[in-house]
């Protein structure tokens, strides 16, 4: 990267807001996921002013831009996959307003998902988009992702819950859409450029609704001897017409990993275990537990728990919540899935899935969102071979696939990214994709800003990745 | 401002004969008239069966510079500025399809041209619903109460077609058939074209598949009405409801004017001259029960002069009442200006007051008393504020009309609430009057029309869909 445009950033922020350091770089090649790539600097913006400099001189300097929170996403969605400035927004964390009366705040990308329901919690509130990283993970990155978590069941992902942005369009224009109210007139940018995977716009400024914190919970553990038996609940849960706030599953491969690393009382020898939540009024968490746990032993569950405290219902979160944590101290790498299916599908799928592991001779966990249909597996593999890498990644593309066939989709809340790019002609013909192209043309015409991501690189060549891939590592 | 289009050639409605099946195509002046939008008469009225003919009609259509557009069962046209042309209508009422319900799932998928009334009775039957709770219930169809962006009652507990629709397909103004989303509930694979599709009054594509999350019917559900004397006690109402655990199903508050106007129309126990606030609590009968209990309590503690349980024919006549708001004002009003504004709670109040003060001021510079023009009010507890201005019978339409003078003041109503009220229905004289003025039913539009701009190229490169109904003249 050319010098002088090191030198020019530093002069525009100052020597401690910029990274260009080989050593430096290495900590932002990667996220949560499996791909990397080595940006040439790191920028943190103070300001929304300091962000249009930035991009500015990008311009000038014709280097490719991405927007990056806390580097917790799931897809590469922050990854410099072109090189190029990463601008991280992670001095951009000031919670900028709180209106309690009408639930709303306002709040810059950088801030931290649950640091936003620790400033509120006090006045009964919180922000109701919950992925596992909530504690790490920044508002803005769940904005460009469109992220989700186990709640999203009952509350939606983050798009319901966000209405209004401020953005840096990759020309240094700024817009402001949307607003306060829960509508605006016009077309709803808002819910267009959420989800946009930082492709549109960079995003400085969030308006967010905030959710009343329910006056129950109730937290159920149902633990069964086959995963029929779980699956099969889900489905039945669902068509009786039972609303959940979450409803989790842990296979038993994943349930053992979780339990040794977090002793949350998991069964060690239980096939699959569900943990679900209700929420509501104390009469509606009551009725709803009630009803629960009754469908769970119709389907044979040997056992079902319920958390009779705080502490016992934050324990079982914690084996749930940690259970990517818990995967990674057993193995040196693991791929995470997040692939969608019909609810009435689960059986089937997970079976798939199963055959799959098997064929491909690689471990495969699951932990998911049941209710919500969407799968989480964990391919676990030894990044440093070769081979192993190629069978995870055509594993991958096995189960993706399927869960198209199956009326699905790929990706529920981590986004596409550059780690589902190629695998987008499953869902969508050209035409859908040329319009989608258009779309981000639009406001991001040269693609400087994150370029190469959510769409297929190539027209035709959508699968390549995965075929060539396949070809390398036939099913042992 | 009647008559077909000069643009339309005898050749052009041949042409038309060979893409669509006979039948199928209409040309006659009286079929035609059927299908007018605020003044303008179609030449040619299109039934298409399928997406692919769709795009086969608007690639035609781009090529002879012919504008178009996509209709249900027509009962929402009258919302938006007057189309800039009209040559064809795109009458999708026989696409009627439910094209998959999978109860067990809670997902559906259906045909643009679906009326709401059909799904609903088919997902009643599995105890299910979609919380669009529409006006013109019996005869809308699902496209175009999304694409009209209409709201509900429900969205205090359920959102809007944003919250629950999860995949479209459509057919864009340069006739490629395309989709965003999908059929599953929990999706974010690709960019979420249909938010933008929501509410865009078909002027970036015709919808013409919708995929929606269902909901279960709640096994039992009461509603409550409070009558307050003033709107500042109702609202406090909503406010305790808003902070207490409770979850209601919706919160509407009804002014004196609507009070009258749903009495009217056999909502017996709602109390005349005073301020209504209609709630209703669905699920266990615990849960029932707890709300009819804190419900009951939080409204004593609010002044409310009574609390009722409605029984079960008086709260099927107020709820359908709430929403056929629009079609109730029109059929009793029909000259109505209808505005919808969208609000932070805490700002209802003050913007009601506005609303009241700015009628007062125009009925007496009008040099009539206030019973000149009257106001009919819904508010949704969530958010939004239906105001209808209710014109005296006869009164004329005018540039110094008292309505016109109101309509303009309540457009510029002050921006400090952070408001930007749309007239929603009108008569057509009254965008006529606005226009003359220089304004729109649409709030002036930002820097953000810029972007607006560039989205309506891409999905409709030609301006051949809606040209001139949406805001910013697009």
């Amino acid at each position: 990267m050319d010098a002088k445009l090191i030198r020019e950033l530093a002069q525009l922020l100052g020597k401690t807001a910029v990274l260009a350091g080989a050593d430096d770089m290495l900590l932002y090649e990667y996220d949560g996921s499996i791909d990397e790539a080595r940006p040439d600097c790191v920028v943190f913006p103070r300001s929304t002013q300091d962000v249009v400099e930035i991009v500015k001189l990008a311009n000038r300097f014709d280097v490719p831009i991405v927007g990056r929170g806390s580097g917790t996403g799931l897809s590469g969605g922050a990854i410099a996959r072109r090189g190029g400035i990463i601008v991280a927004f992670s001095r951009m964390k000031r919670i900028l307003e709180i209106d309690v009366v009408n639930q709303r705040a306002v709040v810059q990308p950088g801030v931290v998902n649950f640091d936003l329901t620790r400033a509120v919690e006090t006045e009964g509130l919180y922000f109701a988009p919950d992925p596992s990283s909530q504690k790490a993970c920044t508002i803005g990155g769940n904005v460009a992702e469109n992220s989700g978590g186990p709640h999203t069941l009952a509350y939606g992902v983050t798009s319901s819950h966000v209405t209004g942005l401020e953005l840096v369009l990759p020309d240094a224009s700024v817009y402001r859409i949307g607003g306060r109210t829960i509508e605006t007139p016009g077309y709803d940018l808002t819910g267009l450029f959420v989800g946009s995977e930082g492709t549109f716009a960079l995003v400085t400024e969030i308006t967010v609704k905030l959710s009343r914190l329910p006056e129950e919970v109730g937290t159920l553990l149902a633990v069964f001897d086959t995963v029929e038996d779980a699956t099969d609940t889900v489905a039945d849960i669902t068509s009786r017409g039972v609303t959940p706030a979450a409803c989790e599953m842990l296979d038993a491969w994943t349930l053992r990993a979780v339990e040794a690393f977090v002793h949350a009382g998991f069964p060690l020898d239980a096939a699959a275990v569900l943990l679900l939540e209700v929420e509501g009024v104390r009469e509606a968490a009551e009725a709803q537990s009630a009803e629960i746990a009754d469908v769970c032993r119709l389907h044979h569950a040997r056992e079902v728990r319920r958390a009779a405290d705080g502490r016992e219902r934050e324990l079982l979160w914690k084996g749930r919540k940690n259970a990517f944590g818990a995967v990674g101290r057993l193995s040196p790498s693991y791929y995470v899935m997040d692939g969608v299916i019909p609810r009435t599908r689960l059986t089937v799928t997970l079976r798939f899935i199963e055959g799959v592991g098997q064929r491909y001779q690689l471990q495969i966990g699951n932990v998911f969102h049941a209710g919500d249909g969407n799968l989480h597996p964990l391919i676990l593999f030894d990044q440093r071979d070769p081979a192993q890498l190629a069978r995870a990644i055509a594993a991958a593309g096995e189960i993706m696939k399927f869960c198209v066939e199956m009326g699905g989709a790929l990706t529920g809340e981590h986004g596409i990214g550059m780690e589902k790019s190629e695998l987008m002609p499953l869902m969508f013909s050209d035409s859908d994709l040329d319009l989608m192209r258009r779309v981000r043309s639009a406001f991001n015409p040269t693609g400087r800003l994150n370029p190469d991501k959510v769409l297929p690189l190539g027209k035709g060549c959508g699968e390549t990745r995965i075929d060539t891939q396949a070809a390398a590592a036939t099913p042992a | 401002m009647t008559g077909g289009s000069p643009s339309v050639t005898s050749r052009v409605t041949s042409r038309l004969s060979d893409l669509l099946a006979a039948g199928r195509v209409f040309t006659a002046a009286a079929h035609c008239a059927a299908y007018e939008v605020d003044g303008l008469q179609p030449s040619a009225v299109l039934q298409p069966e399928s997406a692919a003919e769709i795009a086969e009609v608007l690639r035609f259509a781009a090529a002879e510079h012919l504008a178009v557009i996509p209709m249900g069962a027509r009962t929402k046209l009258a919302i938006g500025m007057p189309p800039k042309r009209l040559d064809l209508a795109l009458d999708l009422s026989r696409m009627n399809r439910v094209l998959a319900y999978d109860p067990r799932d809670l997902t559906c998928g259906v045909e643009a041209g679906v009326p709401f009334a059909d799904l609903d009775r088919q997902l009643a039957g599995e105890r299910q619903f979609l919380p669009l709770a529409p006006a013109f219930a019996e005869r809308a169809t699902l496209g175009g109460i999304v694409a009209a962006g209409a709201d509900s009652p429900l969205r205090y507990a359920y959102g809007t077609a944003r919250d629950y629709l999860l995949g479209v397909e459509f057919v864009t103004g340069d006739a490629v058939v395309s989709k965003s989303g999908g059929r599953v509930v929990k999706n974010v694979t690709g960019y979420d074209l249909q938010k933008v599709l929501i509410g865009s009054l078909g002027t970036l594509a015709v919808i013409t598949r919708l995929n929606f999350r269902t909901f279960p019917l709640p096994p039992e559900q009461q509603t409550f009405v409070s009558s307050f004397a003033a709107a500042e006690a109702a609202l406090a109402w909503c406010g305790a409801i808003a902070k207490s655990p409770l979850q209601p199903k919706l919160v509407e508050v009804l002014d004196p004017g609507t009070t009258k106007l749903f009495a009217a129309q056999g909502c017996r126990q709602l109390k005349l001259d005073r301020w209504s606030v209609v709630v209703t609590a669905a699920g266990h009968h615990a849960v029932v029960e707890r709300h009819a209990q804190d419900l009951e309590k939080l409204a004593r503690e609010q002044q409310a002069a009574d609390f009722t349980v409605l029984d079960k024919s008086e709260e099927s006549a107020v709820l359908r009442c709430i929403s056929e708001f629009p079609r109730e004002v029109l059929d009793a009003y029909p000259g109505a200006v209808i505005f919808r504004i969208a609000v932070l709670p805490s700002a209802i109040p003050d913007l009601l007051r506005q609303s009241a003060s700015m009628l007062d001021r125009c009925s007496a510079r009008a040099g009539t008393n206030s019973s000149g023009m009257n106001q009919a009010i819904l508010v949704r507890a969530a958010g939004v504020v239906y105001i209808a201005l209710l014109p005296a019978p006869n009164a004329p339409v005018g540039p110094v009309a008292p309505l016109i003078q109101a309509c303009l003041e309540l457009m510029d109503i002050d921006i400090a609430l952070g408001v930007r009220p749309v007239i929603e229905w009108c008569p057509l004289a009254v965008k006529h009057e606005l226009t003359a003025a220089g304004k729109s039913i649409w709030p002036p539009i930002g820097a953000e029309h810029v972007l607006a701009e560039r989205l309506k190229k891409v999905f409709d490169p030609h301006a051949i869909l809606s040209p001139g109904r949406f805001q910013g003249g697009i």
